[in-house]
């Protein structure tokens, strides 16, 4: 980060916030996303009990409406949580 | 559809032209610029517009 | 012309002899007026820019500022587009530099076969570009269901939402390349760009093609209602037409 973009998020402490709010809600997102995947191969798997089926699925439902509410608390819209890499791509897929 | 005129000076504009004038043309090698045409233009600057417009940009509310 | 100290040679593109007659009134990157250099049979359409601005060291700097990056590259594209209405021209990568006009000269001469092949290339044609995007499905509500099998429910929508979702991905770049096929055929070159950054486009969806097409000038008019209706007939995809560029995307034509 040169001294001009330095200068330009410590004008404002509020975006620098945001800023860092976002970024920790991307890395959480992408997680949750992981996990969703990780989930539905494992039942898809077939060798999980309905219980633990329903348990699972009840968790990653909370999780994702917690993400709504923290995303709602600091006034970012669920969509834009993303990194560009470049020419790696975003970091969340697009859609 | 009509064929358009120029594109005008908009943001989004300028995202195409970048493309265009940093990465195609004749690449000949100039004198001064000699020593910097290692540098990856289109890093360069795309990074700077990446910065400039996240930077600015308001949250969609 | 002597070489100056503080001064140096913007190139900005190659041209024919005969279409580089009286270049009055143009503006350049330094609100200089561009005027011509002999090499051979070509010309070279050149402006005085300071060193100050536009050394080494300076460019380097000026290029990571978005705004003069931005001023500079339009004032760039504006006198090419303007040279372009007199015929053919090879435009110049942004930022090409020299000390004086005998190294201009010298530097297109040494490069004069590419310059001819180039200009050969695109007489009588204009480039134009197009992008196409995914459409983002509006998200359906996800209603937090209690009770038994809300859990199971729940992973079931998201099963089904994931697997429509790499379909509509893979859909969209059949699409894509079938678009890119249809152009192409109406187009004497044709090449693909890397999507842009998202962050930077005006659409809410990836994008999923970013395409140059070269395109003899008679055909524009065709070429534009081809894409319309490639943009209407998808249901997945916007489809959008920038241009007339001067052909930046078909200037760089290595030896067969």
């Amino acid at each position: 980060m040169n001294d001009e973009e330095k200068n330009r998020i410590n004008a404002d402490p509020e975006t620098a916030e945001r800023s860092l709010v976002s970024l920790v809600l991307t890395v959480v997102e992408l997680l949750r996303q992981l996990m969703e995947r990780q989930a539905l191969r494992r039942v898809d798997h077939g060798d999980l009990p309905d219980a633990k089926i329903e348990e699972i699925g009840q968790t990653l439902m909370y999780l994702d409406l917690h993400m709504d509410e923290l995303c709602d608390h600091f006034g970012l819209d669920r969509r834009d949580l993303n990194l560009d890499l470049g020419p790696l791509g975003t970091l969340l897929s697009d859609e | 559809m009509t064929v358009p005129a120029r594109a005008g000076n908009r943001n989004v504009a300028l995202i195409d032209l970048l493309d265009r004038v940093l990465a195609g043309g004749v690449v000949v090698s100039g004198e001064i610029t000699l020593s910097i045409a290692d540098v990856d233009l289109v890093q360069v600057s795309l990074r700077t517009l990446i910065t400039s417009i996240t930077a600015l940009q308001p949250h969609h509310e | 012309m002597n070489a100056s100290e503080d001064r140096g040679v913007w190139l900005y593109a190659v041209m024919p002899e005969a279409g580089a007659s009286a270049l009055g009134g143009l503006t350049g990157v330094s609100a200089e007026h561009p005027r011509a250099v002999t090499a051979g049979t070509l010309v070279a359409v050149v402006g005085d820019v300071p060193l100050s601005s536009f050394g080494e060291e300076a460019l380097r700097r000026n290029l990571e500022d978005l705004d003069w990056l931005a001023t500079v590259a339009r004032a760039h594209d504006t006198v090419i587009a303007a040279l372009v209405e007199r015929g053919p021209v090879a435009p110049v990568r942004l930022a090409t530099v020299y000390h004086d006009d005998g190294s201009v000269r010298v530097a297109v001469e040494q490069r004069a076969a590419d310059f001819e092949r180039t200009l050969e290339h695109v007489s009588g044609r204009v480039e134009w570009g197009v992008k196409a995007f995914l459409q983002i499905e509006p998200e359906p509500a996800r209603p937090v269901k209690s009770g038994e099998g809300a859990g199971a429910a729940y992973l079931a929508r998201r099963r089904r939402a994931l697997a429509s979702s790499e379909e509509r991905q893979w859909h969209a770049a059949e699409q894509a390349s079938h678009i890119h096929a249809a152009l192409s055929e109406l187009a004497a070159d044709a090449c693909t760009h890397p999507p842009q950054s998202r962050a930077l486009t005006d659409q809410d969806g990836p994008m999923v093609l970013n395409g140059a097409y070269l395109v003899d000038a008679e055909r524009a008019e065709q070429f534009a209602e081809t894409v319309d209706s490639c943009d209407r007939d998808s249901a997945l995809l916007t489809v959008t037409l920038t241009g007339p560029w001067p052909p930046y995307s078909f200037s760089s034509l290595e030896e067969p």
